[in-house]
């Protein structure tokens, strides 16, 4: 067994790394998806509002972002293009529950009330919270926030991923806090 | 308050106003007492979620989440690193997947230790099949022999993108994709060819039959095969550790 070890030896995975040449070989694309999954997932999980929603989200991503692996830019970040990715899937799936009228199916109900419980656990959290007040905010509006006051973009680099003009996301983010604010100071129980 | 003056305030708050436009803002929250308090309120509001989340961003993903999502690191990278005493026989420009070209090198030593487990003697023998307990207490490169008299020989251990337990094992001739549910042991795929050849150090022979096993390993999202003491712990745990 023990000259299998080198077989199983993983280093250099989570290596980071910008996609840079013109000709990056499949590798180096896999790599830097790899790299870039972990501020993927947590963008998923705050544009999705939960862990197993955002995880979800972060794999229908991934799935895409292979499957046209072609389009990516080389020299661009490849952090923006997924996040792009993530929130047209978000849209995507918002306009095919508009079609379907809101339904819910039953078999999804139990999980829905799981869900609840855990979410009643877990109320005393920051990131529990955190989730709740982000939830309060419309979602292009979040996602302009997520992109800006968690990933630390600026201005001109959110409206690059969101594919809108700059003073949109001036004013998703005004909005957004303001909605915040409203969440948060909001209840007996609200922070501060 | 203006949704002028918070556009700006939010400007301020991310830096993106010009250093004369940030002056400008600046004195007006010094004359402005509301617009400063609400200035400091989304300050800590933004600090408190940026805080909150980060975490998220900053923990590497797991080997199961990387399965989930077709990403797990395949052997030829890893293999890249490894001590030259590992470096496989198979052309570097081949590009097979991992499963063809795992390269065990079994050394003479250990295939000829046949460990002749009487797996009936086992407790738990009378509620699963010989199969089953076999792939359940064996350890890869050791041998079981089973009640009928069959020998098998599991040759590694790795987990399915559904999160089940998965063996590839040799008995008889073939080679076998086994993977654990509940109720024990289920064949996925089985092919003719015992896999690397006794001493050798190439994957699954040229002449094996392989088409079988590789759909299987697809179809199952195989992730990498797990190290020994990560198998020693599997058996130990009786395969219960996520």
């Amino acid at each position: 067994m023990r000259q299998r070890a080198g077989i199983m030896r993983r280093a250099g995975r989570y290596g980071g790394v910008r996609m840079a040449a013109a000709s990056a070989s499949e590798a180096e694309f896999r790599n830097a998806v790899i790299a870039a999954l972990p501020r993927l997932r947590r963008f998923c999980q705050g544009l999705a509002g939960s862990a197993q929603d955002g995880d979800d989200l972060m794999q229908s991503t991934v799935e895409r972002a292979l499957a046209r692996a072609d389009q990516f830019e080389a020299g661009t970040r490849i952090d923006s293009w997924m996040f792009r990715i993530a929130q047209n899937l978000r849209i995507d799936a918002a306009r095919a529950t508009q079609r379907r009228g809101h339904q819910v199916p039953i078999d999804d109900m139990p999980d829905a009330m799981g869900e609840d419980g855990r979410a009643t656990v877990e109320n005393r959290s920051d990131l529990a919270a955190a989730q709740r007040a982000l939830q309060a905010v419309p979602e292009d509006q979040r996602a302009a926030f997520l992109l800006v006051v968690v990933e630390g973009m600026s201005y001109r680099e959110a409206a690059e991923v969101l594919e809108v003009p700059l003073g949109t996301i001036m004013s998703r983010l005004a909005r957004a806090r303001g909605r915040i604010e409203q969440a948060i100071g909001r209840g007996p129980g609200a922070m501060q | 308050m203006s949704d002028d003056s918070e556009a700006r305030l939010a400007a301020w708050l991310d830096g993106a106003l010009s250093p004369e436009e940030a002056a400008a803002f600046e004195a007006e929250l010094e004359r402005d007492p509301a617009l400063a308090a609400k200035a400091a309120e989304w300050q800590a509001n933004d600090a408190f979620i940026a805080g909150a989340l980060r975490p998220l961003g900053e923990v590497p993903l797991d080997d199961a989440m990387l399965a989930r999502l077709g990403l797990a690191e395949t052997p030829a990278e890893a293999r890249a690193t490894a001590p030259p005493a590992t470096a496989p026989a198979v052309a570097a420009n081949d590009n097979p997947p991992w499963w063809r070209r795992h390269a065990l090198p079994l050394g003479g030593a250990i295939a000829a230790s046949l460990v002749a487990a009487l797996l009936l003697t086992l407790p738990r023998a009378a509620q699963r099949d010989g199969l089953s307990i076999a792939l359940d207490t064996t350890p890869s490169l050791k041998q079981a022999r089973l009640a009928d008299g069959r020998v098998i020989e599991p040759t590694l251990t790795l987990r399915a993108a559904d999160g089940r337990w998965c063996r590839e094992f040799r008995s008889s001739g073939e080679t076998s994709l086994a993977c654990r549910g509940d109720k024990g042991w289920t064949v996925e795929a089985t092919a003719k060819g015992e896999g690397p050849a006794r001493g050798a150090e190439i994957g699954l022979a040229g002449g094996a039959d392989t088409a079988a096993l590789d759909a299987a390993y697809r179809r199952i999202g195989a992730g990498d095969p797990v190290g020994a003491d990560r198998e020693a712990a599997l058996i130990a745990g009786e395969w219960q550790a996520r």
